[in-house]
């Protein structure tokens, strides 16, 4: 077969639909990663016009131009858009778009889920959008502090639309999340072990993790609070025994490793671009494999730095403060290593190379003025004034914008298969470094000098004038400045000639494709040997597209790739695709209206939407897998492997153990929320705790050791060759005995409107109940993929996902209805 | 699996001891612990208590790092792990250390 | 940044030695990477692996680690030097935040009431417990201490202190709804005369 033969093969069997279909109903990485830069740049340019109002605003004292209402839904929506519907969508869609490129893989272990999730966020992206064109935007910061942004202090729908557009592109995260992990640790090229894994896929695999760890305590906190603003369930207003302090806790928990969620990616790319542009390889691999993870896990233990000047007692303060001043460390050793790489190579200051020494220049500023502000007493002066705002826009634009830029630039070859032909980025760069240090190094001053952050204006003679007129001077040169890096790249995109193959002189594997990029990534997967695959073989693009690699084999139309071993890289399994289809966006509309329906309080709406969901949740899956055991596939030189989906672990397992991973975590937080409450709030005790009685517990206990027996045995008779009945029954019946504890614990906290404990002993009983009833749905679910004949002796990988479910909810029902009745028994 | 574990446990360990100990801190310096009738003496003897319980379990997860039963597939992976688990031994000490210098609760 | 009390004169201190700290380090950063940029010109050389002990070691782990710790121990000798300690002639008074004013009231004058202006006595410690009605605020005269907040249900405790009589301004430093910016208030100092005075119901 020649090169161009299987290359019309394999487009034909992994196109997206022609003309505008195609764009809803595509599953493609390479498609949908564009479609997430695209939205996110256009939230970025939406939230840059906002910033500029906010410097118009600012420039002059006691400016007429808006009044505190409206200053308040700028700044708000503000930080909003550009933390949430801007920052982490475009390190999703970055990521989406190269790391199976970079692994060596045709495409993401969940191509359907990528899909959702970009649709999640452009709905729930959306709905903020429609809130603040309709002037009913958020207005209580981009934290969003109860009780200011409960019913007490906003009694209109604004703080709704915030709690539930969020959360919805918070789902969209957590997919992305779950796909970005299974990917990086299962479908890399072969041979491509955990160390010589391309540096960028290391962070992002960290970054991951920290989502799916990282975001369940906001959505957590989201959920209460909509909760309350619906219902009246009382968990942060003080007098029904909550407490605001909870959401903050809730929301630093998420907040802080938020910023290194958004820094490590960017850490990532400068990894990667740097010793391309030095012409060598990155110093101290091992040593930024360390510090990445370091930095990441740290990053989660210094949330209270951000609540110094709440009254927590000082040696509390002290830890945090500690812990805080130590995420410098694993810093240090990144800047050190790429100081180090620039050294040991020869550098080319080109376009990618002066966005990275930007990037030097700032984030070291925003790092040293971090660690500033880590000291507590320095602290209690500088908190919530402009010097804050400063430092974080250092952080954010140095540590964040200026690396992604560099690699925007360095791949945006990549990106259009063009040449850069029009100079426009050059003084585009030299406009935003200049214009950003006049803005925000003025900033800090006046934040010295006592201004206030969310401070509509400000008074004559105070000695401000001056310098706010300067930085929003610097910040229109800034906007200038990105708005020209925007229409550069536009026109580099469109209009210039094509380019070549490896324009950088780059090793990673991106490089050995053709462009632009086919839809299929690789005719055939390469054999990896080393960190730098092009280095290593310099003719290896030319003997994949020659079908020299594995599954070169256009074969049966399905779309393949390969799944290996974790840690060695060895090729396991081939994994077949689901192709293109509609169904994630149709999902993402029906998860819409259910959020749609809480946000204006139909709530008959939601309901009916959760069952719409649940229907197209089967449709989804029941597409998956085989009805005859296909044995061996060839996979190509001379290796014959399984069907991913007649494993014992498939690729869904892995999906559902780091879903479970994020979902521990949210039950976690509950958990903490509970406790916190219980230690902390002024008015507990509550008038009564929960009456454990007998019932309750032994049927909990009961169903709690019955559902998994229920499916260890199922899956023996199923083994067996016999039939699963009577374990699924079991199971079952299980499920049963642990719903109706549930149930009673939800009938006997008789006033969740009046005590936050009865309220949060709701939530809690009702988090068992839905795991319970969602492990039950799934082993109906196994019965029917039985009887159709997807599951077999042989082939019992569904088994497990069910079996890993289950165990899941019984351990969290364990848990919860212990944390339910200890304090009823205790007294 | 196990050597992504092995790379990721010693600072989870870190975050898990450290949340603990910001806990009890919590539960110190809380009513509840008056009303129990435990003074603040007690409080910095079990928050000493628990920090000694969380370096020595740091030092156990380092220590436990090089047993050959779990041994990592690749030097590299070992190697790293390792590096961690020190460095998260230090961490410890270094985030933990105000209980020994700081007043209790105020 | 013109202290006038003993809380905020630590802290601008703290200020300007970790400003010079900080340009130092910056400036020997940049020089570093000035000099990366520059050496690179240089043919032959080494393949560059003998330096990874300096930069990672030395200066990626040890030189942060050093500076921390000093800076650290600092930050945690001058916070608790701040904390409000029971003394002998420390006075008590009580802030309440709501939206949009402050109210103080005195533990040495029961019953009096103040609104927008806390009266203190000039030269002596003076605990400020802090508390709120309705959102969260924060009680914070820059001349004299740090800020800390108001928290629903709950009452915290800052010690501030004026060194001479005199009025200073302070502000509500948690954003609070649309009146945030002018949720201000005076702090005057007096001197031992008129704050006996002032207890006594004579002057405000
Ligand atoms: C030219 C670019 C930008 C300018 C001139 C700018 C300006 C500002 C200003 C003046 C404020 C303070 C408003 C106030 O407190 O009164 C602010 C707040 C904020 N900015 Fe920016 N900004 C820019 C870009 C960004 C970017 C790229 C990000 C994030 C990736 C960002 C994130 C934030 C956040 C989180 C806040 C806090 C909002 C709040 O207080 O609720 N900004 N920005
Ligand atoms: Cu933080």
């Amino acid at each position: 077969m020649t090169p161009l033969r299987r290359h019309r093969a394999l487009t034909r069997i992994w196109a997206s639909d022609p003309g505008w279909k195609g764009w809803f109903t595509t599953v493609n990485h390479t498609d949908l990663g564009r479609m997430f830069m695209f939205t996110a740049m256009i939230f970025f340019v939406v939230g840059g016009i906002l910033a500029m109002l906010i410097r118009a605003q600012l420039a002059t004292p006691r400016s007429a131009f808006m009044g505190p209402e409206v200053y308040a839904q700028v700044f708000t929506m503000h930080g909003t858009i550009m933390m949430f519907l801007f920052a982490i969508p475009l390190i999703e869609g970055i990521a989406i778009y190269l790391l199976p490129k970079m692994l060596g893989a045709r495409d993401l272990a969940f191509p359907r889920l990528t899909a959702f999730g970009y649709w999640c966020y452009v709905f729930g992206g959306s709905m903020l959008l429609f809130a603040m064109l309709t002037g009913l935007a958020p207005d209580s910061g981009w934290f969003l502090y109860p009780p200011l942004s409960s019913t007490l202090g906003s009694p209109g729908i604004n703080s709704d639309f915030w709690l539930i557009g969020i959360t919805f592109v918070e789902i969209s995260a957590i997919c992305a999340a779950v796909e970005i992990t299974v990917t990086i640790l299962r479908f890399r090229a072969p041979g491509m072990s955990l160390d010589k894994m391309p540096i960028f896929a290391w962070y992002m695999l960290v970054v991951a993790l920290m989502i799916l760890t990282g975001f369940p305590p906001l959505i957590l906190g989201s959920v209460l609070l909509e909760l309350e603003r619906a219902f009246g369930w009382p968990f942060f207003q003080v007098a029904e025994g909550g407490d605001s302090l909870l959401w903050q806790h809730l929301f630093w928990l998420f907040g802080h490793p938020e910023v290194y969620i958004i820094f490590l990616p960017a850490a990532g790319i400068i990894s990667t671009v740097l010793p391309v542009m030095a012409r060598t390889t990155l110093m101290g691999y091992g040593w930024v494999v360390a510090a990445a993870v370091a930095l990441g896990v740290l990053s989660f233990g210094i949330w209270v730095h951000h609540m110094f000047t709440t009254g927590i007692p000082h040696m509390a303060l002290a830890f945090f403060s500690a812990a805080s001043t130590l995420v410098a460390v694993p810093t240090a050793v990144q800047i050190f290593a790429w100081i180090g790489t620039i050294w040991k190579g020869k550098p080319q200051l080109k376009l990618p190379m002066l966005w990275i020494l930007a990037f030097f220049a700032t984030f070291v500023i925003g790092g040293l003025t971090g660690v500033m502000l880590a000291v507590v007493p320095f602290n209690w002066q500088a908190h919530d004034t402009h010097f804050v705002v400063a430092h974080l826009h250092y952080v954010l634009i140095g540590g964040f914008v200026f690396p992604v830029l560099a690699g925007l630039y360095y791949w945006l070859p990549h990106l259009t298969g063009r040449r850069r032909f029009f100079r426009l980025g050059e003084p585009a760069f030299w406009l935003v470094f200049v214009g950003f240090h006049v803005t925000f190094l003025a900033m800090h001053w006046v934040g010295l000098l006592g201004q206030r952050r969310r401070t509509f204006t400000y008074e004559h003679g105070q000695g401000w004038e001056a310098i706010n007129l300067i930085s929003s001077i610097g910040g229109f040169i800034t906007a200038i400045g990105f708005a020209l890096v925007l229409i550069d790249i536009a026109i580099n995109a469109l209009v210039t000639l094509r380019g070549r193959r490896n324009p950088w002189g780059a090793g990673t594997l991106e490089w050995a494709m053709p462009k632009p990029v086919p839809a299929y990534n690789f005719a055939s997967l390469p054999p990896v040997r080393g960190r730098e695959p092009l280095y290593d073989d310099p003719g290896l693009d030319l003997r994949i597209a020659r079908g020299e690699g594995y599954l070169g084999d256009p074969g049966d139309g399905r779309r393949k790739t390969l799944v290996v071993d974790i840690a060695s890289g060895r090729p396991e399994q081939v994994v077949v695709f689901p192709s293109n289809t509609a169904l994630p966006i149709v999902m993402a509309l029906v998860t819409g209206v259910a959020f749609l329906g809480v946000l204006i309080k139909a709530f008959w709406l939601v309901p009916l939407a959760v069952l719409g969901v649940a229907a197209l949740a089967f449709r989804w899956v029941w597409s998956l897998g085989t009805r005859t055991d296909e044995g061996l596939l060839d996979a190509g030189h001379g290796l014959s492997l399984p069907l991913a989906s007649a494993s014992t672990r498939p690729p869904g397992w892995w999906g559902t153990a780091f879903l479970l991973v994020a979902n521990a975590t949210f039950f976690a937080s509950l958990l903490f929320g509970y406790a916190f409450l219980w230690t902390v709030a002024p008015n507990w005790p509550p008038p009564a705790y929960l009456e454990p009685g007998l019932a309750g517990p032994a049927l909990g206990l009961a169903g709690i050791v019955l559902a998994p027996l229920g499916l260890r045995l199922a899956e023996r008779l199923l083994r067996a060759g016999h039939a699963m009945t009577p374990g699924l029954a079991i199971a079952l019946t299980g499920a049963a005995a642990t719903a109706s504890a549930g149930v009673l614990a939800v009938l006997a906290s008789a006033d969740p409107q009046g005590h936050a404990y009865d309220a949060i002993v709701r939530v809690i009983a009702g988090y068992v109940l839905i795991h319970v009833v969602l492990a039950a749905a799934m082993s109906v679910y196994l019965a029917a993929r039985r009887s159709a004949g997807f599951v077999s002796p042989d082939r019992y990988g569904e088994v497990r996902i069910v079996r890993l479910w289950t165990d899941y909810a019984a351990i969290t029902a364990l848990l919860g209805l212990a944390a339910l009745h200890l304090p009823g028994a205790l007294t | 699996m196990r050597d992504v574990l092995r790379v990721f446990g010693p600072f989870s360990v870190w975050f898990a001891c450290f949340s603990a100990v910001y806990g009890l801190h919590g539960l110190v310096c809380s009513e509840r612990w008056s009303a129990a009738g435990l003074s603040l003496w007690d409080g910095r003897l079990a928050l000493l208590a628990a920090c000694i319980a969380a370096v020595s379990i740091q030092v156990g997860v380092a220590l436990m790092l090089r047993a050959p039963r779990l041994a990592a597939s690749s030097g590299f992976t070992q190697s790293v792990s390792l590096w961690l688990g020190w460095a998260a031994v230090v961490a410890t000490l270094w985030s933990l250390f105000p209980v020994v210098v700081t007043s209790t609760c105020t | 940044m013109h202290p006038a009390g003993p809380a905020a004169e630590a802290i601008a201190a703290l200020w300007w030695v970790m400003l010079v700290g900080s340009c130092v380090i910056f400036v020997l950063v940049m020089a570093l990477l000035a000099l990366a940029l520059r050496r690179s010109n240089v043919e032959g050389r080494g393949d560059g692996s003998e330096g990874e002990r300096v930069w990672l070691v030395g200066l990626g782990l040890v030189f942060p680690l050093l500076v921390l710790l000093a800076l650290l121990a600092y930050g945690l000798v001058i916070g608790e030097r701040l904390a409000p300690r029971d003394g002998p002639e420390v006075v008590t008074v009580r802030a309440e935040g709501r939206q949009w004013e402050w109210r103080f009231s005195y533990a040495d004058a029961p019953g009096l009431v103040t609104e927008g202006v806390l009266h203190i006595p000039a030269g002596t410690p003076v605990d400020v417990e802090i508390t709120t009605v309705d959102v969260i605020h924060s009680f914070w005269a820059p001349r004299l201490a740090g800020k800390l907040d108001a928290i629903p249900g709950h009452v915290n405790v800052l010690r501030i202190e004026a060194r001479e009589p005199g009025e200073y301004a302070g502000v509500s430093a948690e954003y609070s709804g649309p009146g945030y910016l002018d949720h201000r208030f005076t702090v005057i100092a007096h001197d031992a005369d008129g704050w006996a005075g002032f207890l006594r119901g004579a002057a405000p």
